[in-house]
């Protein structure tokens, strides 16, 4: 039995990953401070080591019509191991929801209401969330189109916008950073926001028809892949070597807009497209998260865990990290390591089970 | 304090008759167990009490006791 009624296209499951992708844009200011003006080579491989892992949750996905992430664990790993390896996955969701909510909120009080107190933007925006997640899958991802072409349009015209600004000698020299920095910020791009993605294992499920699954997904991902690579070639182009320095280097470059001093102070609309943006990634993983425990608890309907979680996640916001410094400084080391077995390797490994026990088939003789 | 708790009356008074009359116990258990923690976590922050982080756990795990992670800059 289904907890959730709703169903999706897989086009707008492509809109559903190009947004969700797209609401990162700031996150990879955590990049920033580590692979400086090179930042825009770690986003593209990023994406093309994520790419191989992607296309395994869809695979699996498509292997697993109808069932979410928790199902396939109990399936593929059994009973017992299944909950504990679904427990983890739930622990993820909880953290990766809260640091983004407290990145709303960081936002806020950094640059454009700092007089407002920090847990009441954190609760109006994760209780705006609780609301779109009890409407269902299929009212977000109705919408989804909306949040694409807004963040497409954010980010070419800012990028537009700062032309007279950039200087591409920023760039060079090529190849300067050394290669464990590299490496640490492939790391941290393709966990975040690409590893994230493995959220869509949960929605997936929801697919009318998995046809054109692979195509689609793949095409929602690199949309998302090229927005954030167009927001960090903006970032260096304008800021150069200074943008290690500021704490949000994409929403810096936002405020030296001044088109003949008429057309300035962009950073509050562009602020809000941003906020729009992290609402809609919050808003699905909020809805993996509801789904999930549901799920593991066997519940017939995710609606009854959607405020307690949401009380929950305005509290665990708050108090996980000190300051933005601690978030960055756990998000570039622990945050990312914890999280490999999430991403590269228990959605491979599920696959390959799957494949030596010939499992869907195998169920489906059972039922029968 | 007070608008913590009725933002948690709401909360009771909103989920808790419905799940009731559909006769939905596992939901109201399962319910039950999230709302206390989410509630004990926001008295907590409301009296000032330390709330313990897990990431500064899973960090002092992962980087002080299994030593990973990467060279410092």
């Amino acid at each position: 039995m289904s907890i959730e009624k709703g169903k999706i296209s897989s086009l707008q499951l492509l809109f559903l990953i190009a947004g969700f992708v797209q609401g990162s844009g700031l996150l990879i200011d955590f990049t920033v401070g580590i692979t400086e003006h090179q930042t825009w080579m770690v986003v593209l491989a990023g994406l093309a080591v994520t790419t191989p892992f992607f296309l395994s949750y869809v695979v699996l996905a498509k292997r697993f019509p109808g069932m979410n992430l928790v199902q396939i664990n109990d399936m593929v790993y059994g009973r017992v191991l299944g909950k504990v390896i679904s427990i983890y996955y739930i622990f993820f969701f909880l953290m990766t929801l809260s640091f983004n909510i407290r990145d709303v909120g960081e936002l806020y009080i950094t640059f454009l209401m700092p007089d407002t107190p920090f847990i009441f933007l954190l609760a109006v925006f994760t209780a705006t969330c609780a609301y779109a997640v009890a409407k269902g899958i299929e009212v977000l991802a109705r919408v989804s189109h909306l949040f694409v072409f807004t963040s497409i349009f954010a980010i070419i015209s800012t990028f537009i916008l700062l032309i007279d600004q950039m200087d591409f000698s920023n760039f060079l020299p090529f190849f300067e950073v050394p290669f464990m920095r590299i490496f640490q910020g492939i790391h941290i791009v393709s966990v975040i926001p690409f590893g994230e993605t493995i959220i869509f294992l949960v929605i997936m499920g929801y697919l009318n028809n998995t046809g054109h699954a692979v195509k689609n997904t793949f095409i929602g991902l690199l949309i998302g892949g090229l927005s954030l690579f167009i927001i960090s070639v903006t970032d260096t182009a304008v800021l150069g070597r200074t943008q290690t320095i500021w704490t949000s280097p994409s929403f810096q470059s936002i405020r030296l807009i001044d088109i003949g001093t008429v057309l300035t102070r962009m950073d509050f609309l562009i602020g809000i497209a941003q906020t729009v943006l992290i609402f809609f990634k919050c808003s699905l993983f909020f809805y993996t998260l509801a789904v999930s425990v549901s799920q593991l608890f066997g519940l017939k309907s995710y609606l009854p865990v959607i405020l307690p979680l949401a009380g929950i996640e305005v509290i665990v916001a708050a108090t996980v990290f000190q300051s933005p410094v601690d978030h960055a400084m756990i998000t570039q080391n622990t945050g990312i390591i914890y999280s490999v077995p999430l991403i590269y390797i228990f959605p491979p490994l599920s696959l390959m089970i799957a494949k030596i026990r010939d499992l869907p088939k195998v169920e489906r003789s059972k039922g029968t | 304090m007070i608008f913590l708790l009725l933002i948690y009356a709401l909360i009771i008074i909103i989920i808790v008759p419905g799940l009731i009359k559909r006769n939905e116990w596992r939901e109201l258990a399962v319910f039950s167990i999230l709302y206390i923690i989410a509630f004990v976590l926001g008295l907590m922050y409301v009296l000032d009490i330390p709330i313990p982080s897990p990431m500064h756990g899973l960090q002092r795990l992962i980087v002080d006791v299994l030593g990973i992670k990467y060279p410092m800059q």
